[in-house]
């Protein structure tokens, strides 16, 4: 009978409406609120409950031979849950490192990742990962930030791949300095509101969106306790000076040829960089070396020399321009070091120079309309404005760059900018376009702040700005890195640099050479020729007229240092960089993709791809995305909280209530009014 | 439609109307009792925020209760004046009973942004009718008072944002849901109240700036 089953159903599904839909919601919200911060969670949609399955833990491996590193970073995605998981990662690496390997580990075999163009590899990926085949990708991003992917990782089993780089280590201010990045400062791209409430960033969010195909909740970036450990065999070469790691407490271990130096606790505060220094034992040593290596026909050499640090002349009289960062990603220990290295850096100004500082964040404002001459009185107001400045607000550094670079300059100063900023903007590209093409006779020096700046954009805009660049990360560092930066912008640079390589050799450069040179700076020159290269090589400069020469001999080196790499990679980075400033990105970008897959490294164009043939996971629910947080640096604007479930069930219930008391008043309602309906006749 | 029939379905419908209106009254206490429970636990830590003060050592509501009070908010002046007691941890559990600070933030009053998360339908409904200008005190355990200022009253999204909690002033921050009269409690949309804390003296004193556009 129709109303009699009808009235069951509606029964049923009453009970079902009423008795657990209250409860599935409140248990939902309890799952967010209750879940320790340090792990990550993902819904799958707005109405699923909330999974957190996937557990990364990083470990990376460092063999320092001579100048050149070769940097593993092994990232083990455990899969706690029931499902089959797809894992996500994004990960900051060295700005300069050429990544050419990826090594997957399954059991006791190892697949190796093969070097292809970007949409090749994805659809190589996306292959496999429907075929319940393991896979694995890693991708570029940005020139310092890459995400790796890991399909079909079966339930409560633990995915493991190893990402190699190469980078170089120049001797810079009287130091070696290995920079292992483990935080991303999340980038401000402007238009976004930013306030005492922070966006996450857009550009990553977009990115993972894409990759998942859905909306997930961009929990990414976050204060996270992440699990690394870390291992370094240093051996430079020669006797080491002092060793120190600059913000994480370290064991040193002698070695045959240097130290060993080792970090592995279980939870490595991940939320600042790993950032090691030595020294030679000896002063009086040159620091400079010319390598060679002979692969495939060619000779690919590098020279790393620095500039005789103490350059010493008269000091011209200066016009400084400083500009500071005071937007909401400096707030906290960012901006006091960003006002002590003003400070410092207006304090050191001489009667003869004059200055200006430019403050910004959503807006900017001037101290003084134009430069003015350095007094007691232009000083005091100096010193009151740089105690007035807070952090807030977005990043907007267009209009005060531009502001810097276009006033007029007179001939007889010395123009210099100073920026000091932790360089978290997503618009990186346009920026330092704005630098190159306005750039003239001005020079840009880059001060880096806090934990995990920038590197990338820093480093790029002091190069378009023909400066240099300096990282203060920590307040006792400000004095130190503030007078390495002085000694560069108070003694002449080097110019009309040449090198002349062994029997006038003509050679192909990675990279034009620079052409100013500032006290401690290296000089790193990477070339392709033809001949093998052996005997000297000859490198040459004016310092204010001044004749200055440098002789190094060519070391041959093994075919396995990876120097190729390094020639291709610091060639790629001069293609882009001219794709940058508005060259032709067609024949550009052909050009990329052919280094790339020729010397076997990740670009923006090329991932690195590797799939396995045994299909793991023959049918049923090819599972869920998930993404492991990555650290936030310490003490910024990133120390964040999520927010609580704010809103009880109590209208849910009431509501629910109402309901079936209205539907039992029309049940009773249709109960009398049945005989009536019956009495009628047929 | 035999006699037998028209009363197996009269009974039915019977049953039907008794089973709806049962379930209606569960639902109806069970709606009714969150916001008693909310006032009821309200008296009862503050009773046990005197007797912290008068005893001078931590003091719990009820013997079982895993949290406590650590300060004492009162949002509005005068007569419109609402004085809650804001508990430690905001788990969902304490929600049910108060406002709750979250102790991965700063004590209200201090250096730093301090936020304290309640119900938009029982203790927070009175910050509907907030804006910019209102002043919110707090009282803490040592019987200090901050006085803060709105500054700034907005809906975000959480699934898109986070609160910062190292700032370079002394903030409040006071979330609950929203909108205020939605039925579904799931909704990721949040009302946002930032308070900053008066200062005894002026702000430090501007710096003549010139400014382009």
């Amino acid at each position: 009978m129709n109303l009699r089953s009808f009235l069951v159903s509606l029964l049923w599904a009453l009970l079902l409406v009423v008795c657990t839909s209250p409860q599935r919601l409140v248990f939902a919200a309890n799952a967010i609120e209750d879940t320790p911060s340090g792990t990550l969670y993902l819904r799958r949609s707005a109405q699923e409950p909330v999974t957190e399955a996937l557990r990364l833990a990083t470990r990376m491996q460092v063999q320092v031979t001579g100048n050149v590193a070769r940097v593993h970073v092994q990232q083990e995605f455990s899969n706690t849950g029931e499902d089959w998981v797809e894992g996500l990662y994004v990960f900051p690496l060295s700005k300069d490192g050429a990544v050419d390997e990826l090594l997957m580990r399954i059991g006791e075999r190892t697949i190796r990742g093969e070097v292809q163009e970007k949409a090749k590899a994805q659809a190589l990926y996306n292959d496999a990962r429907a075929e319940g085949r393991r896979a694995s990708i890693v991708e570029q991003e940005r020139p310092n930030l890459f995400t790796s992917a890991v399909a079909n990782i079966a339930p409560h089993t633990t995915a493991t791949i190893e990402i190699t780089y190469l980078e170089t280590l120049p001797f810079r201010d009287g130091r070696y300095t290995l920079n292992l990045p483990l935080a991303i400062t999340p980038r401000y791209t402007p238009g976004a509101p930013q306030d005492a409430t922070a966006e996450m960033p857009a550009a990553t969010a977009a990115i993972m969106n894409a990759a998942l195909g859905t909306s997930a909740t961009p929990e990414r970036v976050k204060a996270v306790r992440q699990r690394v450990s870390i291992e370094i065999d240093l051996e430079p070469g020669f006797a080491l000076g002092e060793v120190s790691s600059l913000h994480h407490a370290v064991e040193t271990q002698s070695a045959p040829s240097g130290k060993r130096v080792l970090l592995h606790t279980d939870d490595a505060p991940a939320d600042r960089d790993f950032e090691l220094t030595w020294t030679q034992a000896s002063e009086k040593e040159v620091a400079g070396a010319a390598f060679a290596e002979r692969i495939g026909g060619e000779t690919f050499a590098l020279l790393m020399l620095s500039t005789p640090r103490q350059m010493d002349e008269a000091v011209p009289a200066r016009e400084v321009t400083f500009i500071i960062d005071t937007s909401g990603s400096m707030q906290g220990p960012s901006i006091e070091q960003a006002r002590a290295a003003l400070s410092m850096g207006i304090g050191r100004l001489k009667q003869s120079d004059r200055f200006n500082v430019i403050r910004f964040a959503s807006d900017y404002s001037k101290l003084f309309s134009s430069p003015q001459p350095v007094t007691d009185k232009s000083r005091a107001l100096a010193s009151g404005f740089v105690a007035g400045l807070s952090a807030n607000g977005g990043t907007e550094m267009r209009a005060p760059l531009e502001i810097a670079l276009s006033g007029p300059s007179d001939p007889e100063l010395l123009q210099q900018i100073i920026f000091i900023t932790d360089g978290s903007v997503g618009n990186e590209a346009e920026l330092i376009k704005l630098i190159h093409d306005k750039i003239g006779e001005k020079r840009l020096f880059t001060v880096g702040i806090g934990a995990a700046p920038n590197a990338y954009f820093l480093g790029e805009a002091a190069i378009a700005g023909r400066g240099s660049y300096t990282f203060i990360a920590e307040r006792d560092q400000v004095g130190a890195r503030m007078r390495d930066l002085f000694a560069k912008l108070e003694h002449p640079a080097l110019i009309d640099l040449k090198v002349q390589w062994p029997k006038g050799m003509s050679v192909d450069l990675a990279a034009p050479l620079p052409m100013d040179l500032y006290s401690g700076d290296p000089i790193v020159v990477l070339a392709r020729m033809p001949e093998i290269a052996s005997g000297e090589v000859v490198l040459s400069g004016l310092v204010r007229g001044t004749q200055w020469t440098q002789r190094l001999p060519v070391t041959s080196v093994g075919d396995a240092s990876g120097l190729s790499k390094l020639w291709a990679r610091e060639r790629i980075g001069t293609l882009s960089r001219q794709m940058h400033f508005g060259g032709d990105a067609e024949p550009l970008k052909a050009a990329i993709v052919e280094l790339a897959l020729k010397h076997h490294v990740v670009t923006e164009f090329t991932s690195l791809v590797a799939v396995d043939d045994e299909v793991v996971r023959s049918a049923g629910s090819p599972g869920h995305v998930e993404q492991a947080a990555t650290s936030a640096p310490v003490g910024g604007a990133w120390a964040t909280v999520g927010f609580a479930k704010t809103a009880t069930s109590a209208e849910v219930w009431l509501c629910a209530g109402l309901v079936c008391l209205g539907l039992s008043l029309l049940l009773t309602y249709a109960r009398f009014r049945r005989p009536a309906l019956e009495s009628r006749p047929a | 439609m035999s006699v037998g029939a028209s009363r197996r379905v009269d009974s039915m419908l019977k049953a039907a109307a008794v089973a709806a209106f049962a379930a209606g009254v569960v639902c109806l206490a069970a709606g009714a009792w969150i916001p008693i429970k909310a006032w009821a636990a309200q008296l009862l830590i503050d009773a046990a925020w005197r007797r912290e003060h008068t005893l001078s050592r931590i003091a719990v509501p009820w013997p079982w209760a895993d949290t406590r009070p650590v300060a004492k908010l009162t949002v509005g002046e005068g007569t419109a004046a609402t004085t809650l007691i804001v508990l430690e941890g905001s788990s969902g559990r304490n929600l049910a009973f108060g406002p709750v600070h979250d102790v991965a933030s700063v004590a209200p009053g201090a250096l730093g942004n301090s936020v304290i998360e309640g119900h938009r339908d029982t203790h927070f409904k009175v910050l509907h009718t907030a804006k910019a200008g209102d002043r919110i005190s707090v009282e803490a355990l040592d019987g200090s008072r901050s006085v803060f200022v709105v500054t700034d009253v907005r809906i975000v999204d959480s699934r898109r944002t986070r609160i910062v909690l190292d700032t370079n002033a002394a903030l409040l921050t006071l979330v609950t849901c929203y909108p205020f009269d939605a039925i579904n409690p799931g909704g990721p949309l949040r009302w946002l109240v930032t308070a900053e804390r008066l200062r005894s003296k002026p702000a430090v004193a501007s710096v003549a700036t010139s400014r382009d556009t």
